[in-house]
């Protein structure tokens, strides 16, 4: 658009990450403003899935990681050659979750990503409800081919949006907060986050 | 020792299997405990106690299967497969594993193998050393003639790429076992030579399996960096340093001081330009699940970027029909971005109208880390596709 920057539309189809099964459609269109700044977002989408079941998959997910009676850890996941041990399968799905925020902050219209591993995972017990995990991860960045070292640090409980803070080796010395609260309510609708594993 | 499989069906067949469990001196091992109606009960028998096991069951009318007649046999089984497939070499190549992934000693193994078991199609060639001084190997699968029109195949370039050397390996077998049962790309053996380099970045692919995982490139070092490795595909000469690689060495795209300052990337120039005779070139590589043609240092499109694009098309299809696995494909910098100093630009500059590169399994759920699982599905559905573009040249050659 002549002097006010690109603007993209999309159409996509969503789906479950753990059973690959259609979770519903999204209509997105994203501006990029001729002046560097974050884009602007419109999104509206269809999910499939029942708030109530996703709700019972938050909740389960939620137990089996507060029944543990020690601290969880965990290092290389997938480790490599591609396997995830089926208990720390759990960390990788908020590892996937926690990172998409990191890169929903960090993407622009010429620098993309995919969480190339995890490094390592580590529970902080709380006193309260709440879960906790320091992350290492490491995201893999196109085109440059980097691999990123980020510090991620997620907190959840079922029926609040995870909440995930990051810091990335490669920016300046200032920890980056994203509440996740645009879009990782299990309640809200887009339930992305936090849920559909 | 044998293992008995009860599945009691009644409330007293299921009590009569419970008092087993109480008489210790059978020294019985329940491998699945008695659960519940239905539910299969497992036994491992001592051999002086099998007879009264059956005796206690029988006397009852509670009947029996036997699920393992000899458990010292099956694991002895397993001790021998296991010092033959872990970490001691196979013996044959159809003992090799193909669904897991190898060391380098263990694929340079595989290769001398191969030779050996094929001495009048396949034969090793040495183009040259890596930086650290490790051998540059080629497979040259011929069967005859001189210096015939041949396919390049090239898997491992960056070292991080782990499911295309599993696959290369893969592919060195298929043209061997192609040709032994007359099928396949036997009838292009006919009158092409096949060149693979399974391990085109051994460096990288030993330094992968010792220290980092996810390293990419060489492993040079050059004047005036503490950083290390040289990105061997942007180090071709083909608009060499110019937009779409970095000058920058601590960079994973870093195209080098200059044009084939990489032995790894020397070493098939060399080979290439006093071959002659090479009609198509591809370069495999992964993730992203794309088929490449050239360019990715220019938007003006290649000369024949119709006919390849008509290939693609075909080739993308075969891959597809196997698994439904989706490909996306087009010129390089059009599909993905720019890149310059790459592979396939290079030869197709040099008059190789077939130039190919392949991005492999998967779209990023996995990406790099992909599961050994997905190795055989990943070779068999690509091998489709290189099938399209070998016949292709195989028939077009002027």
């Amino acid at each position: 658009i002549p002097e006010a920057g690109h603007k993209y539309y999309l159409q996509f189809s969503t789906e479950d990450y753990r059973t690959g099964e259609n979770a519903g459609n999204c209509l997105a269109t994203v501006l990029y403003p001729k002046k560097k700044s974050p884009p602007v977002v419109s999104i509206k989408c269809s999910l499939s899935k029942d708030q109530k079941e996703i709700q019972e998959e938050d909740d389960r997910l939620y137990q089996r990681i507060r029944h543990q009676t020690k601290p969880i850890t965990g290092n290389n996941i997938p480790d490599s050659y591609g396997n995830i041990a089926p208990a720390l399968e759990p960390l990788w799905a908020l590892a996937v979750a926690g990172s998409s925020s990191i890169m929903w902050e960090k993407s622009t219209e010429t620098l993309g990503y995919f969480l190339a591993q995890v490094k390592s995972v580590k529970q902080w017990m709380r006193k309260d409800d709440f879960i906790e995990f320091d992350y290492t991860v490491l995201l893999h960045e196109i085109p440059t081919q980097e691999i990123i070292s980020c510090h991620m640090r997620l907190t959840w409980l079922p029926g609040h949006p995870l909440q995930v803070k990051h810091f990335c080796a490669s920016e300046s010395q200032e920890v980056q907060e994203g509440s996740g609260a645009e879009s990782g309510s299990a309640a809200g609708p887009s339930a992305e986050k936090g849920a559909n594993f | 020792h044998q293992v008995l499989r009860v599945v009691p069906e009644s409330d007293e067949e299921l009590q009569k299997v419970q008092e087993l469990q109480g008489l210790e001196h059978l020294q019985l091992d329940f491998w699945l405990a008695p659960r519940g109606l239905g539910f299969p009960v497992d036994i491992r028998v001592p051999f002086r106690s099998l007879q009264p096991v059956k005796a206690h069951l029988g006397a009852s009318g509670v009947s029996y299967s036997i699920m393992i007649e000899d458990v010292q046999a099956l694991v002895d089984e397993e001790q021998m497969e296991m010092l033959r497939s872990s970490r001691q070499l196979p013996l044959t190549t159809d003992s090799f594993n193909y669904e897991a992934y190898h060391t380098l000693d263990e694929i340079y193994n595989f290769m001398d193998m191969l030779v050996a078991e094929n001495p009048n199609l396949v034969s090793k060639l040495e183009i040259g050393r890596s930086t650290e001084n490790r051998p540059l190997y080629v497979l040259k699968f011929s069967t005859g003639g001189t210096k015939r029109p041949a396919v390049w195949l090239d898997t491992g370039i960056h070292s991080r790429e782990w499911v295309t050397q599993a696959s290369g390996v893969w592919f060195a077998k298929k043209i061997v076992d192609d040709h032994a049962n007359n099928e396949g790309v036997a009838s292009i053996l006919e009158t092409m030579d096949i060149f693979l380099e399974i391990v085109t970045n051994p460096d990288g692919f030993a330094f992968t399996q010792s220290t980092n995982r996810l390293w990419r490139k060489t492993r040079s070092r050059h004047a005036g960096s503490i950083c290390v490795g040289v990105d061997p595909n942007r180090n071709w000469d083909a608009a060499f340093g110019e937009a779409g690689a970095s000058a920058n060495p601590c960079s994973e795209t870093y195209h080098g001081p200059y044009a084939n300052s990489e032995p790894e990337v020397k070493s098939i120039v060399d080979f290439v330009k006093s071959h002659g005779n090479i009609k198509a070139f591809v370069s495999i590589h992964s993730y992203s699940q794309l088929l490449l043609y050239p360019y990715g240092y220019t938007q003006t499109p290649a000369p024949d970027a119709e006919e390849l694009h008509a290939i693609s098309t075909k080739a993308v299809a075969a891959l597809s029909s196997l698994y439904g696995t989706n490909y996306q494909y087009g010129s390089i910098i059009t599909t993905i971005y720019r890149t310059s100093g790459g592979s396939i630009d290079w030869t197709y500059n040099q008059g190789i109208k077939y130039s190919f590169t392949f991005e492999l399994r998967d779209t990023g759920r996995y990406g790099f880390l992909l599961p050994a699982n997905q190795i055989l599905p990943t070779a068999q559905e690509t091998w489709l596709a290189l099938k399209v573009i070998m016949e292709h040249a195989r028939d077009n050659m002027d």
